[in-house]
């Protein structure tokens, strides 16, 4: 590739997560799960600003707000979005841990990546108990 | 390493990573709490004059609007890094961030006013 100004070469830059040559392990599905919980999450701030715009009306309002969360879709969204808020949550704080520089071998991150997945499975287990 | 530059990619990588942790802190402590409104408007813990109480209160305020620009910060720049990542084409990636960046900042506003009126 030609850089504009020179007449140097460049490498195309990288592109990261390089999914197709990397060998699948556990640290990268919950770098990657991070993002995916975190897109959920961007999604769930305009179903709860349109609830919160219920709640707060009038009280027919309200009563449609609560009739909405009880919904097959309501109930969806709040299992997904509380799984997501769990995850994100927990893996938020190790990654701010690594930040920090602790925990940063290979064996400390792999355990601490499936520790923060298995409490994902878990929320989703209790999420879904009290939903259903 | 010879680094390539390239239009709407990271150029202020630190200040980037910066700003993801503080809001990431800030949100440790105000991002359950809609959670738990929700969870008790769902339960039946709370009916609605209980919820307006809860809500009118100016510290509820304060973490709302805490939540909110933290919220903001934070979703923008987590999208910009995996837009950068996975779309390529320079145009495009401008214009997808910064429509989202136009799109979130009304959210938020939006949502700041919803906060500060109710009650009256």
């Amino acid at each position: 590739m030609q850089h504009k100004g020179s007449n140097r070469t460049y490498p195309p830059a990288p592109m990261s997560p390089r999914l197709s040559i990397y060998r699948w392990h556990i640290p990268m599905i919950a770098s990657i799960a991070h993002r995916a919980s975190g897109m959920a999450l961007i999604l769930f701030v305009p179903f709860y600003l349109w609830v919160l715009h219920g709640m707060t009306g009038t009280p027919e309002d309200f009563d449609q707000a609560v009739v909405l969360l009880h919904s097959p879709v309501g109930r969806l969204a709040l299992w997904i979005a509380d799984i997501a808020v769990v995850y994100h949550f927990c893996n938020g704080i190790r990654f701010l841990t690594l930040d920090a520089g602790w925990c940063e071998s290979q064996q400390m991150m792999r355990l601490s990546a499936r520790i923060v997945l298995f409490i994902a499975l878990l929320a989703a287990l209790f999420f879904g108990w009290l939903l259903w | 390493m010879v680094i390539r530059k390239d239009t709407g990619t990271a150029h202020n990588g630190l200040s980037d990573w910066y700003w993801q942790r503080l809001s990431a802190v800030l949100l440790l402590v105000t991002l359950p709490l809609p959670f738990l409104l929700l969870w008790g408007v769902y339960s039946g813990a709370l009916n609605q004059f209980a919820l307006l109480d809860l809500l009118d209160h100016f510290l509820s305020r304060l973490f709302h609007t805490l939540l909110i620009i933290a919220i903001v910060v934070h979703a923008y720049i987590g999208l910009k890094t995996i837009l950068e990542d996975y779309v390529h084409p320079p145009m495009l990636r401008v214009l997808l961030i910064g429509t989202m960046l136009v799109a979130m900042a009304t959210a938020g506003i939006w949502w700041l006013a919803l906060v500060w009126a109710w009650g009256g």
